[in-house]
């Protein structure tokens, strides 16, 4: 049974963001959930700054907080490691999102695709309303729902259950990548099996020194990072007192 | 007259409650001042204030039924009646605050074992059956040790379930389990002597009767223990304050430290445990009954404050995606449907106990079988 990992190279990624709108249009994503978001910080002081910039999406940890605390199994791991949620028996406690310390589990507070679902024209008479529009096209929910992901999963999640990234599951099981990584650039995204002695994963791992994070709470990420991207160049010499 | 103002203002306490789910279905949860950073908030910390005042008064309770202290015998009905209602209050709290409450049903059909709200879900079930059950056995004097000892029992898991359930947060290091699991029963001790102070005084004035020397005795005895229990939990308080804000060095304590300069962690500790510590080391007071009543009451709005604080100094601080483009504190104030929470949740609590109060007699001493 193949262990699925990813893993980020931090020097190949430019953050440009293509990877968190290729989830929402792949998973039906609705606004004010992010299942593919970024960590980023400002250091220094001018002119001596830098940006960071770490992509985050739910980390599938092996011993997973949410999958721990879930009492009604709705938060569960699948054998190939990936970490699935099942709406139908979510009680909406939010325990998961509390329990979990990478901040990666949304809740659906509200309806999703609020927007869509107005039917009220922009101009009168002269356009249609969001509603006549996803009619229009034949959409569920939105005029661009990809109902590829109720193969597993819900299309578009109901209001008062959590989600998070599930690896898009629906493509990994059809042999496909998920769908961050088909649609990441430059590459910075290397899914594959950790199992697999010859997987672009085990070697990249092998290779350099990958990181996690949290690594310290025993969760044991299976999204690992690797090199990093800094440009900045200084003169060399041994400081001073 | 006055009963029906009383009761017309718990019914339209109740239809608060009511329009609040309405708003809740839908509006969405965006009624609450809830967001991916603050998932717990008020609607969450009345449910444990609830809980464990309920937990606290089966300990009450326990001292006539399973500990054998006969002379509590005449507090033991309006104690059993008071459990129930406030747990009442804590499920109204908890379905006010689930996103999907009706697929609780999974809890049975997909149990986790691993999970302390799957246990904390069976106990409080139990706790409700088994509570009903005694009370009809003291209320026909057939009262059973045997589930007097399963209420007690079922209390301890509770109030300390909840220490396990926000100890297992690891993510979280200003929830320790090991102090949550004493402290929180602890709390839930005075909680439920304090209960016991407030209705059994303001029970007895409304009925315009003077409480029996035996009853004003038994207050006294309760309002010493009361006041030992508060000086303990302060003296908790003050060294999860000191541990909180001058020794770890954890980031995570950094919530805990702006908590600090907050009103809400002032008001838990001046008004809710200074205050009523200081009223209730003077004789007088202790000995009066209006001074009992001001302290119990000083101490239950402390701890539900305390309670919100607990869950906020856990939250306050945004971490991972969720810290971007947001302050480095993020800051609460609830909405007005999440204050109806606790309110519709008191006046269902109070209508059934002023039932109880009126057709059962909660009053007299229960016959033993």
């Amino acid at each position: 049974m193949p262990k699925y990992a990813m893993v980020i190279d931090l020097q190949r990624c430019t953050g440009c963001g293509a990877c968190s709108i290729a989830c929402r249009n792949e998973n039906n994503v609705s606004e004010g959930i992010y299942w593919s978001g970024n960590i980023n910080e400002t250091v220094g002081t001018f002119p001596h700054v830098r940006y960071h910039y770490i992509p985050t999406l739910c980390n599938h940890c092996e011993e997973a907080p949410c999958v721990r605390g879930c009492p009604t199994n709705a938060m569960y791991k699948k054998k190939n490691g990936i970490t699935m949620h099942d709406p139908d028996k979510c009680i909406g406690c939010r325990f998961c999102m509390f329990n979990c310390p990478y901040g990666v589990i949304s809740f659906n507070w509200k309806a999703s695709h609020k927007f869509w679902r107005n039917q009220t024209p922009l101009i009168k008479g002269c356009t249609s309303s969001p509603a006549a529009e996803v009619k229009a096209v034949g959409g569920t929910g939105t005029p661009y729902y990809n109902p590829a992901r109720a193969e597993t999963l819900e299309g578009i999640r109901r209001k008062g259950v959590v989600e998070k990234c599930t690896f898009c599951d629906h493509l990994v099981q059809k042999g496909q990548l998920p769908h961050c990584v088909v649609a990441c650039p430059s590459d910075a995204r290397i899914f594959g099996d950790l199992e697999n002695e010859k997987s672009k994963v085990r070697r990249l791992l092998g290779k350099f020194r990958p990181f996690r994070l949290k690594e310290r709470l025993g969760t044991m990420p299976k999204v690992y990072y690797i090199r990093d991207f800094n440009p900045a160049a200084y003169q060399r010499d041994k400081g001073g007192v | 007259m006055l009963a029906k103002v009383w009761f017309g203002l718990l019914v339209a306490g109740i239809i608060a409650g009511l329009v609040t789910v309405y708003q809740i279905y839908a509006t969405g949860f965006t009624v609450y001042a809830k967001t991916d950073v603050l998932v717990w908030t008020l609607p969450l910390a009345s449910y444990i204030f609830f809980s464990l005042t309920s937990s606290g008064l089966a300990f009450v309770s326990s001292l006539p039924m399973v500990f054998g202290l006969k002379r509590y015998e005449i507090l033991e009905k309006r104690i059993l009646f008071l459990e129930i209602s406030v747990l009442v209050a804590a499920f109204i709290c908890l379905i006010l605050h689930l996103g999907s409450p009706l697929n609780v049903i999974w809890l049975l059909l997909s149990p986790n074992l691993a999970s302390p709200l799957w246990w904390l879900a069976m106990l409080y079930g139990l706790y409700l059956v088994a509570l009903l059950a005694t009370f009809a056995g003291v209320y026909s004097g057939k009262a059973s040790r045997i589930l007097g000892l399963l209420v007690l029992l079922i209390a301890v898991g509770t109030s300390t379930g909840l220490g396990w359930l926000m100890g297992m947060t690891n993510a979280r290091p200003t929830l320790d389990a090991s102090f949550l699991i004493l402290f929180f029963p602890l709390t839930a001790f005075a909680c439920g002597m304090a209960t016991i102070l407030l209705f059994g005084l303001i029970s007895s004035w409304v009925r315009g009767k003077e409480i029996s020397q035996e009853q004003a005795s038994l207050y006294d005895e309760i309002s010493k223990w009361f006041g030992v229990l508060i000086a303990f939990i302060t003296v908790g308080f003050i060294w999860r304050t000191i541990i909180g804000s001058f020794s770890s060095s954890a980031v995570e304590f950094a919530a805990f430290r702006h908590m600090l300069t907050l009103p809400l962690f002032q008001a838990e500790f001046w008004l809710g445990l200074v205050a009523p510590l200081v009223l209730v080391a003077i004789p007088a007071v202790r000995a009066s009954q209006a001074g009992k009543v001001v302290v119990a009451g000083l101490f239950l709005v402390g701890m539900l404050i305390g309670r919100l604080e607990f869950i906020l100094s856990a939250e306050m601080i945004p971490f991972g995606p969720l810290a971007v483009g947001r302050p480095e504190f993020v800051s609460y104030f609830p909405t007005i449907w999440e204050v109806l929470v606790p309110l519709s949740a008191l006046s269902a609590m109070l209508l059934l106990y002023s039932l109880g109060e009126r057709f059962l007699n909660l009053e007299g001493t229960p016959e033993h079988g």
